[in-house]
């Protein structure tokens, strides 16, 4: 009965370990992640404006109806990717997810920067010519350190009627995204 | 013979303690890292840039734009406050306030995350659109059957799931005061 116990025991450490395997190793194994479902989009350095939610359609990426989304990716092996345009006064936030779909950094306008997006997004590297002043960035950009390369920008813009969404959208679309020619 | 019979017995609680605990980890996750208050969940960590590993895991397995922190948080529902799963043949109130935020929307999906709202209706509604009571808290209605007020109007049937995105929010930040309230579903009505 005892040794019965026993091996019940090291059944259950045993599926203690197996557990902690899965946990860490699905990020690795997962084969469709958000990285695959926004390489789909053809985003590369540019403001990508993604359809709206309509009822009875898949919704992969849980987008929430009443936003307005501008998808962006880069690649900071190119050089410093930079976000810059005006958006108009209503809410909006700008989210940079790395490849694993972690956001590495976000912030809203309500962080004091009004209606304008200046935004550049640096690697450790560039960082660093950054510092020693080797790269002119003006005055006021926001500036983003990010550990990878492969990133995306993700802006959500809420226009408060849906009736303002097409203006709105257009607005978004003239958002520059990537690196500076 | 013994000895065959406990190993299998051992091989078979080390499988279904390993994949059961990772499956409800990922999905229900109450016990790691995700946090409910009364019928609404949510993943406080998934908005972090260094999340821990189940709130990693949780955001490979939806493989979604996921809400960074300060941008805001996003609270699901799959049951009503006394925890029976929401289901469209029913019509549900939600009543109560939400925690201080800038704008929040309210839809409707299904298992699979799609939209639920009658063709033709708005997709979700948003705080701005809501008429309050005197004393400020809200009253929605959601379902299928015609409602008066506030009404989430949805279309089809089987299980869903309420959203509720709460943008710019203090909710279970360092800011937020102790008592963190959600509002309470309750089912009104069944055909």
């Amino acid at each position: 009965m005892i040794r019965t116990l026993l091996w019940f025991i090291g059944g259950a450490l045993l599926g203690g370990i197996i557990h902690i395997i899965v946990i860490l190793t699905l990020p690795l194994l997962a084969e469709e992640t958000t990285w695959t479902r926004i390489s789909a989009y053809e985003a590369a350095n540019r403001m990508l404006i993604l359809e709206p939610v309509t009822p009875g359609i898949p919704n992969p990426l849980h987008l929430d109806p009443e936003l307005s989304y501008g998808l962006c990716q880069v690649d900071l092996s190119e050089g410093p990717a930079y976000l810059n345009g005006v958006l108009p006064d209503a809410f909006w936030s700008v989210a940079v997810y790395d490849r694993n779909g972690i956001v590495i950094y976000s912030t809203t306008n309500r962080d004091g920067i009004g209606q304008t997006v200046d935004i550049g997004i640096f690697n450790p590297a560039q960082t660093r010519l950054l510092a020693q002043q080797q790269i002119d960035i003006a005055e006021g950009l926001l500036i983003v350190e990010s550990g990878t390369n492969d990133l995306f920008v993700l802006v959500r813009l809420s226009p408060p009627h849906e009736a303002m969404r097409a203006r709105f959208e257009a607005e978004l679309a003239e958002v520059t995204c990537g690196p500076r020619t | 013979m013994r000895f065959v019979l406990r190993l299998l017995m051992c091989i078979a609680v080390a499988l279904a303690v390993g994949f059961g605990l990772s499956y409800y980890a990922l999905t229900d996750g109450r016990l790691f890292g995700a946090v409910s208050l009364g019928p609404w969940t949510t993943w406080p960590e998934i908005g972090s840039p260094a999340p821990n590993p189940y709130a990693r895991g949780h955001i490979t397995r939806e493989a979604a734009l996921q809400l960074g922190r300060s941008e805001g948080l996003q609270f699901v529902a799959t049951t009503d406050s006394d925890e029976a799963p929401l289901n469209l043949a029913c019509s549900y109130r939600i009543a109560g306030r939400v925690p201080v935020s800038t704008f929040w929307t309210l839809s409707a999906v299904d298992m699979d995350w799609v939209n639920m709202a009658a063709p033709g209706t708005d997709a979700a509604l948003r705080s701005s659109e809501i008429v309050r009571q005197s004393d400020g808290a809200m009253v929605i209605h959601v379902g299928t059957g015609l409602r008066p007020g506030n009404w989430l109007e949805l279309a089809g049937g089987g299980d869903f799931q309420l959203v509720l995105t709460l943008y710019d929010t203090t909710a279970l930040s360092s800011f937020a005061s102790a008592d963190m309230t959600m509002p309470s579903i309750t089912m009104e009505d069944c055909r």
